[in-house]
């Protein structure tokens, strides 16, 4: 795998390079937006967040550590965590559009884990989330990408709520687990 | 709860805060832990690292135009970061406040109020149901510098709902937040609340009708303040807008 040049993009928005934040723009906020938009669930939210998370990256730039995680997996967590923030609703509904996470879940195979294999940071996440119990790696992906809390989980899976937070938290220390021996 | 000394609840409070489970009070209140605990931090990080690359799996949506425009306007706004605390008067003067009659009562009536540990109330969030203009309370508060209009604030005189019309969304600021004050004549300023983001027209809730509660009032103002509100019930950060509040009936 060649060096990301969001690696360099970075770098230079560390500078104050603006011409280098409209490229890195260019280049991200499509994923970003997707990520946002999945969990606020309102385009008009998703757009604020996203503003918000590239002004906050384009001001910490210089705190970005190529050590750590690629360029890709840092800017998600900024859009996930203000995502996060931001996400009110009333119903647990998954819009899941094109089915394609939870198909994929289910299937095990291509979709989602299949992605994530091919990312820098992924590839041992993906082999430890295949090693998790159905059920707990169900519970993960939705809670992950469609930013359900436990009760919306819950509702959604159709179980009581301690078993779905059973679910969530064992999962979770399994994927430490793995993830510490990889 | 002890999170010190329960490795075990903490590892799990922060992995749920990164996946996203941890909603609403709880996880504004793990984020008051991080903010004061750097171990806890790193272990919220290193689950956000962790977990992030899931990601890559989302399914790409091209954002409008207006994003990026909106991102640059913002950026040509905040070269003056707004680090500035309350004491720093020489943002103030920045500002060009001094010179105007409401923020000098300001300055005076905020050096003089001794600090209170009372939070900032929480805004009720409603979305405004009709545009109807009965005889009411209104405010159009103004950028100091560019004297742009940037908020509407309006309320019938026996409404106890102040409703908050952001004309530019793009005013919020990350990690902080916006917060709106009364200014009565020879008092400290008194919160109205934080003015929520991402919501066009929003209402906070007053604690009496807008008669008796803002009925002696002139002015209002907002100022820039930590997430979720002044910490100490009197406005700590620079003061961004402000504007008379009338009666219009």
């Amino acid at each position: 795998m060649g060096a990301d040049p969001l690696v360099a993009l970075l770098a230079a928005c560390a500078q104050g390079n603006r011409a280098a934040f409209e490229q890195l723009y260019r280049q991200t906020s499509a994923k970003l937006f997707g990520v946002a938009l999945r969990i606020v669930r309102q385009e008009d939210l998703a757009e604020e967040v996203l503003q918000d998370c590239y002004i906050r990256i384009w001001n910490r730039a210089g705190d970005y550590r190529e050590g750590l995680a690629a360029p890709m997996t840092w800017m998600a967590s900024i859009v996930r965590n203000r995502s996060l923030d931001w996400v009110r609703r009333a119903n647990p509904e998954v819009i899941d559009v094109d089915g394609e996470i939870i198909e994929g879940v289910a299937s095990d195979a291509a979709g989602p884990l299949a992605d994530l294999e091919r990312s820098r940071d992924g590839a041992a996440l993906a082999r430890c989330l295949r090693e998790l119990e159905a059920k707990q790696r169900q519970a993960i992906l939705l809670a992950f990408h469609d930013g359900l809390s436990h009760s919306e989980l819950a509702a959604h899976l159709r179980q009581p709520l301690g078993t779905v937070k059973t679910w969530v938290r064992r999962g979770l220390a399994k994927l430490k687990t793995c993830l510490g021996e990889a | 709860m002890d999170l010190a000394r329960n490795p075990e609840l903490r590892e799990r409070l922060a992995a749920e805060f990164a996946l996203g489970t941890l909603r609403g009070r709880a996880r504004q209140r793990l984020r008051r832990w991080i903010a004061e605990e750097p171990a806890l931090a790193k272990t919220v990080r290193d689950w956000e690292l962790r977990l992030a690359p899931m990601a890559a799996a989302a399914v790409p949506v091209q954002p409008p135009a207006r994003v990026w425009r909106a991102i640059e306007e913002r950026l040509g706004r905040e070269r003056v970061r707004p680090g500035g605390i309350w004491a720093n008067l020489a943002f103030w003067r920045n500002l060009g406040l001094v010179a105007s009659g409401v923020a000098a009562g300001l300055i005076a009536a905020i050096i003089a109020a001794p600090p209170r540990p009372a939070p900032a109330p929480q805004p009720v969030v409603v979305r405004v149901p009709s545009n109807e203009m009965a005889a009411s309370y209104l405010a159009v508060l103004s950028d100091q510098k560019t004297q742009k209009p940037m908020l509407i604030v309006s309320a019938g005189r026996s409404s106890n709902e102040l409703w908050v019309k952001t004309l530019d969304p793009a005013i919020q600021v990350p990690d902080r937040s916006l917060e709106l004050w009364a200014l009565p004549p020879g008092q400290p300023p008194k919160s109205l609340g934080v003015i929520p983001r991402a919501e066009k027209m929003t209402a906070l809730k007053l604690v009496a009708a807008a008669d008796q509660a803002l009925g002696d009032v002139p002015a209002l103002a907002v100022s820039l303040e930590p997430s979720g509100g002044s910490p100490t019930g009197a406005p700590t950060g620079p003061v961004l807008y402000t504007g008379p509040f009338l009666k219009y009936w």
